[in-house]
């Protein structure tokens, strides 16, 4: 964040909780007084992270790191105490919680840390103001409101470098998971190629035929390496939809022509041709029906049934892809639109995902159900389009 | 029996990578047959006897890895190729572990795996006749090791099976089987792979020396007894293959 927005929240803050001038300079009026305190107040401090293992672990630098860390602390302490309470004062705290997620510093020691420290400022107050009672109330108060709004910026700063951290780290794990399947679905092909070239420029006795047999291989792989490809970048930037009236019957029609399923499934597709148009972008909407025939075929090894219904429901259109194949077990059914996430041995596991990602777009969204080792049920819901 | 063409069991799920070994592999003059997932591959294992076999290590069902040791089950003198899409060292491992000789990555250098193939044809082909399952195996680790392939038999019965259907260049003979014993293996041996060399084994040394010396007048070529002395062992097995 930048200063001057980190500046504006600390202000937004300091309103929230009532901070006003008059805080300031009854906080700043015992700085003096309290200066001698502060090297006592600081060894205990370190003393107590000593006893605590987790906390402890973070200081690795030995004796001559705690001398440093309580110059620093000393440093924070007077500053807390005589302000000025302006952008860099804040900067400086924003990069406490900042550098206490680099070093692997949980949160609930900061917390338990302040609030020692506070005991210790506390105290101290009341033995340097001892005979004015009234005054030591006011100045708690005040220094209460400012360690709070201390407390609150480290915090802020912790998470959301903590946050940041952790989109990294997920982002490389993504990139990772992305080249681990594309590999595999382009090396197949890749192989196929390679292979075919090969017995081509090798071959002792090739035929006319089983030439044009390789040479067939080739083109059809090439188109599966570059299938792979259009897949993929369809899925980073998925087309704005043109949202218009079609039927519904004739895009599952186009769907199911384009997939060849062996002759043990039997589909049965049973849409009323009463069934009201729907709204949305057919183009689109063909590649959510096609990769879920797709995987009701997948989900079918040994052959089976696939039936297709549909009915109109509160201004929508519903159709179901109900499958008699091996089911999705409660673990993976959580997962299953996730993007990467397959359980097949081909495919990059994007087929769900990007049927999601489209319906999202149209306005649209797909349920499941399923029950392992009976089959499974898709449910597409689509927008009417409007008489 | 093979007629002396050697064979080799190419099981991937890709149709097009499966046809395009079998037309490379059969055009170099090898007998090739071709199965696309475990279940069928293993039908045909337990039919022929294939002296390579280049497993895919993805596929749906069953996995390569998995798919060998089952090979290994039924045939451990089939030496394994796994072929794989990825590059991951773990999974190498892991083939290596169950005993697959080599690993490579696809695409397919053929170069390479034709060499390969070739090499793993050239390696002796040995049987081991023991009822000690135990002993087999630590078998196998040590040979497979020193570059030989050993198929295993626990009986008579498997022993003729084996013997049938490849022709080995040594057969490891325990003179005391449950079922049948090393005399008739002896003789089985003679019959159907009359090129093999014979070393009789045995731990019990005064209740089988008599037919040890009886096979031995026919022309066994070696005795070892039982605790081995690997180094001697495998000294006898180098002399005998190298007379060839």
């Amino acid at each position: 964040m930048q200063p001057e927005q980190l500046y504006r929240r600390y202000q937004e803050l300091q309103q929230y909780v009532g901070w006003t001038e008059e805080d300031a300079k009854r906080v700043q009026s015992v700085a003096e007084l309290l200066q001698l305190q502060l090297p006592a107040l600081i060894d205990d401090f370190y003393e107590e992270i000593d006893r605590h293992p987790d906390a402890r672990k973070v200081i690795t630098g030995g004796k001559e790191q705690v001398q440093r860390l309580k110059g620093t602390l000393l440093r924070w302490i007077e500053e807390l105490l005589s302000g000025p309470y302006d952008m860099n004062y804040v900067v400086r705290r924003w990069k406490v919680g900042w550098r206490h997620v680099e070093i692997g510093l949980d949160q609930v020691y900061t917390n338990v840390a302040l609030s020692r420290l506070r005991r210790g400022l506390l105290r101290a107050l009341e033995d340097c103001l001892h005979d004015d009672p009234q005054e030591v109330l006011a100045v708690r108060r005040s220094l209460n409101v400012l360690i709070d709004l201390d407390l609150a910026i480290i915090e802020d700063a912790y998470q959301a470098e903590y946050l940041a951290r952790q989109q990294r780290t997920e982002r490389l794990a993504a990139i990772g998971q992305v080249a681990g399947g594309v590999a595999h679905e382009l090396r197949n092909p890749l192989n196929v190629v390679k292979t075919s070239v090969y017995y081509l420029l090798n071959a002792k006795n090739p035929t006319a035929e089983k030439k044009a047999e390789h040479l067939g291989r080739i083109e059809r792989n090439v188109i599966l390496a570059d299938n792979v490809i259009t897949a993929l970048s369809n899925f980073a930037k998925l087309p704005v939809p043109n949202l218009r009236p079609f039927v519904l019957k004739q895009c599952l029609g186009e769907a199911l022509e384009t997939i060849s399923l062996p002759a043990k499934i039997q589909v049965r597709a049973e849409l009323p041709d009463s069934l009201a148009p729907v709204l949305g972008d057919i183009d689109l909407i063909r590649i959510v029906l096609s990769n879920l025939i797709r995987n009701a075929r997948d989900a079918m090894p040994d052959g089976g049934c696939l039936t297709i219904t549909a009915g109109e429901a509160d201004r929508s259109v519903e159709v179901a892809f109900t499958d008699t194949g091996i089911g999705i077990s409660a673990e993976n059914l959580s997962r299953i639109m996730e993007p990467l996430y397959t359980t097949k041995a081909r495919g990059l596991g994007l087929g769900l995902s990007i049927a999601r990602a489209i319906l999202d777009k149209n306005k649209g969204s797909l349920r499941v159900v399923s029950q392992p080792g009976q089959g499974s049920t898709f449910t597409v819901r689509l927008l009417a389009a409007p008489e | 029996m093979n007629n002396g063409v050697p064979s080799i069991l190419v099981v991937d799920d890709d149709v097009d990578t499966c046809r395009n070994l079998s037309d490379i592999l059969t055009d170099l003059g090898y007998r090739v047959d071709v199965a696309h997932e475990g279940l069928s591959a293993l039908d045909l294992v337990r039919r022929n006897h294939y002296d390579v076999a280049l497993l895919d290590l993805k596929m749906p069902g069953m996995d390569g890895v998995t798919l060998y040791r089952e090979i290994k089950r039924l045939r451990a003198g089939t030496v394994a190729i796994i072929v794989s899409a990825y590059a991951s060292s773990a999974t190498a491992e892991e083939a290596l572990t169950a005993g697959a000789w080599q690993v490579v990555a696809k695409p397919i250098d053929l170069t390479k795996l034709l060499g390969l193939v070739d090499e793993a044809v050239g390696q002796p082909l040995l049987l081991v006749v023991d009822d000690d399952q135990d002993l087999c195996q630590s078998l196998w680790d040590v040979l497979r090791e020193r570059g030989y392939r050993v198929y295993l038999a626990h009986d008579e019965r498997q022993a003729a099976e084996h013997l049938k259907e490849a022709s080995f260049r040594v057969v490891l003979i325990d003179m005391r089987l449950p079922r049948g014993d090393g005399g008739s293996v002896f003789h089985l041996v003679r019959d159907a792979n009359p090129q093999a060399r014979t070393v009789l084994i045995t731990g019990h040394r005064s209740e089988t020396e008599q037919a040890v010396q009886q096979v031995l007048k026919e022309g066994a070529n070696a005795v070892c007894y039982k605790p081995f002395d690997i180094p001697n062992l495998l000294t006898t097995l180098e002399g005998l293959v190298e007379q060839d």
